[in-house]
């Protein structure tokens, strides 16, 4: 276990910033993900993180030691990769026992821990193999391995289930997320999946452009999000915008667009004041409309149905609201028509609203 | 948020990545240092001097006199065109042979296995060996070349093969190509292994013949390999001189006066170690001009 | 009289033969066949002629027109070469031992042994030495990223770009004035690793540049030094390419000329392209003589070539095929 710091931590090659000032700091056992398009220097930040890479300007330290001119062997990391990085011309058992051996570690202790952890993983009957032998699942169990049975005080991962199927992605996440639970150690995983990064994360980095956009508990990011980035990065399907006017409403605000009108709470006084008459845009997610509650305590809007897309579990209907072609999520059971026009009820705290030009939002809470 | 953390005190400090980069280069570095770059400095501070071992005591300093007088140099120019036609000769030649027998050895067909492993014969073969085989075949009185096209009824007597003006060079050249015509066919064969089926198939189904297929699908995707090909085949050919030493020592007359061997005149026969040197660094100055023109211009068509 | 179902099925067997190969089965197993002849004879021929002239005695050898496979075989080329037996020369020896009937074993012959010797102890050496730096130095330049790498692999592709000629006397006076090693084996070696390290460097960059960059990370991950990254990932993955440069260096050594011939002045470090060029020259050999001193030579390099063959190919285009 261990505290990270990065303060300012930049990095440029050449002309391109790929880190920009980047401010974090990751809690002692916590598990935080650097969540963002590729690109956006989360890799390059675990890298630096790990000592593959040497930062350009800023300081990072591990425990309020500054670790930058550390190489990564003197770290006590461990990583795990997307390409899972096995030593092809080593048994499964010599990969996982490969960092005990240079640390010089008696040969009976080794063998005691790669069992453990090769039982704990269930690759017990796979010690003799060679990893050409071994299925992809296989493969990065035998990656964890021989990242765990070192105990590292960090434990770094770069993308470690984007080379996997779906249902063995889904496996691999309970495990990992269990590995969390009983080593008590620090973890900081990369990854583009945003379903990856809810589930896993204590806390989230959203990254673009090389800059922090947000830092927060997957609940904040998600359902505060601080600019319309964030807003668009998480949640599947992807929140649904429109661009309109503020105006004031008595004591409230309210957003305006064609003959969508709905009032908006939550906003920061100072924030909306000045936006009063500009442009912001409206975000509202699929799943924050009902069609069933239309009590006056919710806006209601009113709309054509497009598209109905049925997914088993539920359904997505395409609707135009405001001019915009929005999609919501509704009930598996509900039955609704193409044509028809449906009213659907939102919660006024559920809508969001951002800054047309700088994407920011207007909201009180709205910042990491 | 500023820390008071203890930090080194130099700013330049030498990061772990640099310092073993430095550790990891310098045998490499060192030695070549010692036996490479000492040598060619010495050998172009010589090159602006009037050295001749013939008169050891008087070494005028010319600058670049020695070049300029290589300009003015019949002999010189002589040199000149045979080094092109042979380097031309070679690097085409190898090219060509290459493509064939790489295509020849892409086909699957038993025994391959066994032709790829004897490709490397050739490549082998010490060039002086080389250079003696192929003078005994040429051999005006004993040679293989002679027996069988006589045997053949293409020639009516023995012909003196290298002593024919016309054909020394392409004759020297032949053995040349023989020598190095296997690493071409290796770069070829492998790199035309990696292209995809699929643009094949893709182009089946579109209509086109063996040859188009050929034309617009192989020739392109080979030409990383060619550049390499180019490239290095023009770096030691323009240089030869083994075979030149063992097979005509520059004869006859001039037929097979290249460059390479100019400059073993000029240091070894007529001492002029300046003038040597010179044309070396002539030499030099146009195998990278060439091969920095071979990068640019196949790269750019990529 | 055909019936109509008659006349269909006619027309059906001959319309169902339809798009015949380009080259039915039986033609593309001549053609290759014959390719696979004038392959052969052109790769192998050449030596395959260096050979028999080597078991022929002189008077055979010398008749017109030569003599594809020998009637008569004799090793006494091969005798005099391994088992020299100095025969007194006098005027007799040397009327009777006339070059064209054979007999006559030049004295240089006895050297053939020991430049081979040489041969090996050079090339040996040269090898192992030129993969020891030519590693480190691939590694550094084709996996970290340090300041003063491009200009670094320039510097060391550049020193090839001057003809070996122009080096002599500089390096002549290097191993005589800073190294006092004159006419040893050891100055060859030391100039054959400056002749062979740059190609080699190259082979293994571009090797090293084809195998997973994460392999390595995850070395260093797990407590590797840069050395032990080299020593437990890139040189057991990089096998083939370290194999490829050990052949080549000593091929290479095996192969060269010039250097040596200026170098060396006596048999104690000679190798066998000067003994062999030296014969060459001399019109008493024989040419059976001439073309056994030739097997000698061939033989090492060839065999060598042959049994690694699969290696050399997969370590020369790593990275050729990347483009």
């Amino acid at each position: 276990m261990a505290r990270i710091r990065c303060e300012n931590l930049t990095k440029r090659y050449g002309s391109v910033t790929a880190v920009d000032r980047l401010n974090l700091e990751v809690r002692d056992n916590e598990f935080m993900v650097l969540l963002g398009p590729s690109g956006c220097g989360k890799t390059t930040t675990l890298n630096i993180i790990a000592g593959l890479e040497e930062l350009t300007e800023g300081d990072l330290l591990f425990d309020d030691t500054l670790v930058n001119f550390v190489p990564p062997h003197r770290r006590d990391i461990a990583m795990v990769f997307q390409s899972y990085a096995l030593y092809p011309q080593k048994t499964v058992y010599e990969n996982i026992a490969f960092g005990l051996r240079l640390r010089r570690m008696p040969r009976q202790e080794i063998d005691r821990l790669v069992q453990e952890v090769a039982a704990d993983l269930k690759i017990a009957h796979l010690l003799d193999r060679r990893p050409h032998q071994l299925s992809g699942g296989q493969r990065q169990r035998v990656a964890l391995g021989r990242a765990i049975v070192r105990k590292p005080s960090v434990f770094l991962m770069d993308e470690p289930l984007s080379n996997l199927d779906a249902a063995l992605r889904i496996t691999m996440r309970t495990l990992i997320k269990k590995l969390h639970q009983t080593m008590r150690t620090t973890f900081v995983y990369v990854t583009h999946d945003q379903a990856e990064a809810m589930t896993l994360a204590d806390r989230i980095v959203v990254m673009h452009h090389g800059v922090l956009q947000q830092l927060g508990t997957p609940d904040d990011i998600y359902n505060r999000p601080c600019n319309m980035f964030v807003a668009s990065f998480l949640g599947s399907p992807q929140m649904n915008f429109v661009e309109g006017a503020l105006e004031r409403n008595g004591s409230g605000y309210v957003f305006r667009r064609a003959d969508l009108t709905l009032s908006v709470n939550g906003l920061a006084d100072n924030l909306a004041s000045a936006h009063l008459g500009r442009p912001v845009v409206l975000g509202l997610r699929p799943e924050d409309v009902d069609l069933r509650q239309t009590d006056g305590a919710r806006e209601t809007v009113a709309c054509h149905v497009g598209l109905v897309l049925p997914l088993g579990s539920e359904q997505h209907i395409s609707a135009v609201v405001g001019g915009e072609e929005m999609i919501f999520k509704i009930d598996k059971d509900v039955e609704v028509g193409v044509g028809e026009q449906i009213l659907f009820g939102v919660d006024p705290s559920r809508i969001h609203l951002f800054d047309a030009d700088s994407g920011l939002s207007l909201h009180a809470s709205g910042r990491a | 948020m500023t820390s008071s953390i203890a930090r080194p005190a130099s700013r330049f400090r030498l990061s772990y990545d640099s310092g073993s980069a430095i550790f990891l280069v310098a045998p490499a570095v060192l030695v070549l240092g010692l036996v490479a770059v000492y040598p060619i400095g010495y050998s172009f501070y010589n090159s602006l001097f009037d050295l001749n071992l013939a008169r050891p005591h008087r070494v005028p300093f010319v600058w670049f006199d020695n070049y300029a007088k290589l300009f003015h140099d019949p002999q010189f120019w002589i040199a000149v065109r045979r080094t092109t036609v042979y380097t031309l000769v070679t690097v085409i030649g190898t090219a060509l042979l290459a493509l064939g027998v790489a295509l020849f050895l892409n086909e699957a067909f038993r025994g391959r296995r066994i032709l790829a492993a004897l490709l490397l014969v050739p490549w082998a073969t010490p060039s002086i060996v080389n250079g003696l085989m192929w003078k005994w075949i040429y051999d005006p009185t004993y040679g293989l070349l002679n027996g069988l096209l006589l045997t053949l009824g293409i020639i009516e007597k023995y012909q003196v093969w290298l002593g024919d003006p016309n054909l020394t060079i392409f004759l020297i050249a032949q053995a040349a190509i023989w020598k190095q015509m296997p690493l071409a066919a290796i770069l070829l064969l492998v790199t035309m292994k990696s292209i995809p089926d699929d643009l094949y198939r893709a182009a089946k189904v579109d209509g086109a013949t063996v040859l188009q297929r050929f034309w617009h699908i192989t020739l392109p995707a080979l030409k990383p390999g060619f550049m390499l090909v180019f490239v290095y085949e023009t770096m030691i050919s323009i240089r030869h001189f083994d075979l030149f030493a063992i097979m005509t020592q520059g004869g006859p007359g001039d037929a097979s006066f290249t460059i390479s061997w100019q400059i073993y005149i000029e240091s070894f026969r007529s001492l002029k170690f300046g003038m040597g040197s010179a044309l070396s660094f002539v030499l030099a100055l146009a195998t990278l001009i060439l091969s920095y023109l071979f990068i640019r211009l196949l790269s750019r068509k990529l | 009289m055909t019936t109509a179902s008659q006349t269909r099925s006619n027309i059906e067997r001959h319309v169902a033969v339809r798009r015949k190969p380009l080259l039915p089965a039986v033609g593309r197993r001549a053609l290759l066949l014959s390719l696979s002849v004038l392959f052969l004879a052109y790769v192998i021929g050449p030596v395959y002629w260096v050979f028999v002239s080597s078991i022929q005695s002189e008077a055979d050898l010398v008749s017109v027109p030569p003599n594809w496979v020998p009637d008569d075989v004799t090793l006494q080329n091969f005798h005099a070469i391994f088992f020299y037996d100095a025969k007194e020369v006098t005027y007799e020896s040397r009327r009777i031992g006339d070059p064209a009937t054979g007999d006559f074993i030049p004295t240089a012959a006895q050297n053939l042994l020991p430049a081979l010797y040489n041969s090996v102890y050079v090339g040996v050496w040269v090898a192992i030495l030129n993969v020891l730096l030519s590693l480190t130095a691939a590694y550094a330049i084709a996996r970290i990223r340090f300041r003063g790498r491009r200009p670094t692999l320039y510097l060391i592709l550049v020193t090839r770009a001057i003809p070996d000629i122009a080096l002599v006397v500089p390096l002549f006076l290097v191993m005589r004035n800073f190294l006092d090693i004159v006419n040893t084996r050891e100055s060859l070696i030391i100039t054959y690793l400056a002749v062979t390290v740059p190609f080699t460097v190259f082979i293994l960059i571009n090797y090293f540049e084809s195998i997973p960059a994460d392999l390595g990370k995850a070395a260093r991950v797990d407590g590797c030094s840069h050395l032990q990254v080299l020593r437990h990932v890139y040189l057991p993955v990089g096998m083939p390419a370290v194999v490829a440069s050990l052949l080549f260096a000593f091929l290479t050594s095996w192969n060269e000329f010039v250097l040596a011939l200026m170098l060396t002045s006596t048999i104690a470090a000679q190798t066998l392209p000067i003994v062999i060029s030296g014969f060459v020259f001399d019109f008493t050999t024989s040419f059976s003589l001439v073309n056994a001193a030739g097997v000698v030579a061939i033989v090492p390099p060839v065999v060598l070539a042959i049994l690694f063959e699969r290696y050399i190919v997969s370590g020369l285009t790593a990275g050729a095929v990347k483009g």
